[in-house]
Formats: C-alpha cells, structure tokens, sequence
C-alpha cells in the first residue's frame, strides 16, 4: 500500500480535509439530533456558514422569506437538504478545477459529481437507504482523480489508447500503468480525512462494489449513481464508456432489470438539482 | 420545440436541443446542436428540397416504460420520440420520401449482463422502428465508448460531429 500514500504524500496541493463533513455524517446516523448541533459544526467555518446561508435563501433552494440564520435554515429546510448544500460546497472546492490529465476541462468533473450524487440518491430514495451517506459517497466518488490527474499529464494519451487497443475499463489500464487507480486512491484519501470506513470502502470499490465486504450496498448505489450520470449525459473524459458493467451491483440492491431506465427517468427529473448544485462551485 | 416563426430572423445562430427533448425548423440560418450523446441517441432528420429538418435526442428505447411520461415528454422514447420528430417535419412540408436521415450516439459500456445496454437498446429500438415505417438511414456513427456532439446545419443539410477526445475541430457526418 505504500505507492499509494506515494502519490498522496508527494501531492502538494491537496484540498484542506473537509471535516465538517464526516461530522455531520456522524450527526446523521443518530437519531432526534438536535438542530443547534448541526448548526454549531457548520459554524466552525465562517466562510462556509455565509455560502450556505446565501444558498439556502438562493433562487432554486428559495425559501419565501429569507432565513436570517444557519438555525433557522436548518429547521425550515430541513437537514437533509442543508447537508447536501454543505457537502456540494465542500466538494466543489476540491473537483471544480480541471484536472489536465485526464482531459478533464473545469467543471466537467464537479458535474459529473454532483450529477451522480443526485442519481445514487433517487435510486436510495426508492430504497428507503440513508440518502445523505449515499449521496455523499456518490458525490466523492471520484477525487482520486485530483490526485492522479498530475501523474497522467504526460500518461494521458497512452491510458487512453491502451485502454481503446485492448477494450478495457479505464481504471484497470490505470492500474496498469500506474500501478494504483483512482478509485483505491480517493479511498485513501478519505481515509486520511477520517471519513467513516463505509464511505472509504464505497469510494475504493465504485468500479466493482462486490469487493467492498459489508459496505457492498453502499459501493452498489455509488457504483450505479455514476453509470446513470453517464447515461443521462454527464460523462465527461475521452472514453466516458470504457466501464465495466457490474450486474451484482443491482442484484445486491434487488433491483430488477427494468429498474435502471427508471432511475434514469427519475434523475432527468432532477435536472434542475443538478444545476443548481453545479452552480455552487461559480 | 424551435418554432419555424425562427425563419424571420436572419443571423446564424444555434438552437440547443436538450436531453428528451427535439427542435424542427426550416430557417437556413439555423443550426441544430445537441450536446453529450452518452447511450442517448441523437437523431436528424433532412428534406433537402425545402431545406427543413429536425434533431430528436432520445434517452430511452420504448415509451411503454413510463407512458404517463411519454405524453408529457415523448423526446424522451424511440418510439414516440421519432413520431414527434417527424409530425413536426411534416407541419413544415417536409415529405417522408425526401427525408435524408442520419444518427448518433448510443454509446455502450462493456456489459454481458444486459443490465446496461442502454445504447444497444436504443439503436435497435431505433432501428425495428425505421424498418417498419421503411425508412432508410442515410449516414449513422454509434456504439463505442465515446460521448458525442451533434451539430446539424439546416442550410446545408451538413450534420457534423464533435467526439470526445478527438482533435477540437468537428467532423463531417454527412451533408445533402
């Protein structure tokens, strides 16, 4: 596992550890939290708590009568809804840069982010799944590119025309050539931001959930979110489709075959969501 | 919908086609865009002797899986979706025999599950539906693992592509 910490450690500008974020996960899991402590741990960036205020009284997330603080934000629109403008806030700061070496332009990685985020939580939705877990790890699941992005400025070309010669999945010519991929990186990474194990795992085994043990559901719903951002338009990359198609994911859901152009209907519903959480990283 | 009230103005410019969504006109000054075809299809349909056309972006194979959605958004399916494009055609005085047709998209991921062959879905959809009617496709890039941009020019009947991670410049699909 050292090659891995290698590409972490030898990385000089790595975004400052979300905390807030698995804080509030933590808050999350447990049941009748109060509001003052949501509130207290997002005030802890002052920064962060005038953005979130600023969007929660926004034109899509608008509520008729401004809210006059985070308290009040929070039991108006309910924390659900304040975390998910939490972590697109966190999350933009960290994937809204292009990322040259994997061709990726600005924003087209926040996009798909978010995109697969919305879609991993219609499908946990239908399911009765923790939403917020779930759209976390969909929104996180690829940072490992922001790592990985500079080892490939010069490697780009080739992953892609290994990737085409031998009809692979793209992360298994980055393994290849690198000798670690994206995936297992940004687990890493999430890791070291002490995020809970479940999401390093989801994170780690987006492109193959059956690998990620007891978090197996969790890897399928991220794993599914990003295939969906794919179908419905918000790929992004040279070869967006060299994925490798993973039955077991919808199977360890006990989804059926005709579920996935459902979920896809239910995510083009969502569109303006999207939008409107891409539009945090402006 | 781009309304054909759009002849009137005379500057070129670009109508985007959303995802489920589709655009007629027969102002030569038009340009018909549809952004990251993934698995979607785009569709373009061209009657070279009244220079109309349309572009039709279809998400999904048959309208029977959501036929309440189907009436509200009928882009969104093969089968209404290409019954939209081109009744809307013919509101222009397109004809169904001049009718030049070409076709993009339907990427697919390596799958042998058949849990995710959206893209061949469509394109066979698309194609049992074409062979019904007894139309014939003129020109068609789909399948492989790219995304694709479409760019259908109703004064030429030129519909070009832009292919991720291919050179910035477009390329030629096909014209009259």
């Amino acid at each position: 596992m050292r090659h891995l910490d290698d590409y972490l450690d030898k990385l000089t500008n790595l975004p400052p550890a979300p905390r807030v974020l698995p804080e509030l996960l933590d808050l999350l899991s447990q049941d009748n939290v109060d509001s003052d402590r949501v509130v207290k741990v997002i005030a802890y960036d002052p920064g962060l708590t005038a953005s979130v205020l600023q969007l929660c009284n926004s034109a899509y997330f608008g509520l008729a009568t401004p809210a006059e603080d985070l308290l009040e934000a929070v039991t108006r629109l309910g924390f659900n809804q304040v975390y998910q403008l939490v972590a697109a806030l966190v999350g933009s700061k960290a994937m809204g840069p292009p990322q040259l070496g994997y061709g990726i332009d600005k924003g087209e990685l926040w996009k798909h982010s978010v995109a697969s985020a919305v879609a991993a939580q219609c499908i946990a939705e239908a399911q009765g799944e923790n939403q917020a877990v779930v759209y976390t790890a969909a929104l996180l699941h690829d940072i490992g590119k922001i790592v990985l992005s500079d080892a490939l400025v010069h490697s780009y070309a080739q992953l892609i025309e290994e990737t085409e010669r031998n009809q692979q999945a793209l992360v298994d010519t980055e393994k290849k050539l690198l000798g670690v991929d994206h995936a297992e990186i940004g687990g890493r990474l999430l890791a070291r931001w002490r995020f809970p194990a479940k999401l390093v795992d989801a994170v780690t085994h987006h492109h193959a959930p059956q690998g990620a043990g007891q978090h197996g559901q969790l890897a399928a719903y991220t794993y599914l979110g990003n295939m969906l951002a794919h179908f419905v338009g918000y790929g992004y990359g040279h070869l967006p489709f060299a994925l490798r198609g993973r039955s077991e994911a919808m199977e360890m859901l006990g989804l059926s075959k005709d579920a996935l152009p459902q979920f896809m209907i239910a995510t083009f519903e969502k569109i303006d969501l999207i939008d409107a959480l891409f539009g945090v990283a402006r | 919908m781009a309304s054909p009230s759009l002849s009137q103005l005379g500057f070129e410019h670009r109508v985007i086609v959303g995802i489920a969504d589709l655009a007629v006109s027969n102002n030569p000054s038009v340009t018909l865009a549809t952004y990251s075809l993934g698995s979607c299809l785009g569709v373009t349909i061209y009657d070279p002797v009244i220079r109309a056309g349309g572009l039709l972006h279809i998400m999904l194979p048959d309208s029977s899986i959501d036929p309440v959605k189907a009436t509200k958004q009928p882009g969104m399916f093969v089968d209404t979706g290409v019954a939209a494009l081109f009744r809307a055609a013919y509101q222009l005085g397109a004809e169904k025999m001049r009718m030049r047709i070409a076709v993009t998209g339907g990427a697919q991921i390596m799958d042998n599950s058949g849990y995710f062959n959206i893209g061949r879905r469509n394109y066979e959809a698309l194609m049992g539906l074409f062979q019904k009617h007894g139309l014939r496709v003129a020109a068609e890039q789909v399948g492989g693992l790219v995304n694709r941009t479409v760019y259908f020019n109703l004064r030429t009947g030129e519909v070009r592509l832009k292919v991720s991670g291919q050179p910035a410049e477009t390329q030629l699909l096909c014209g009259i």
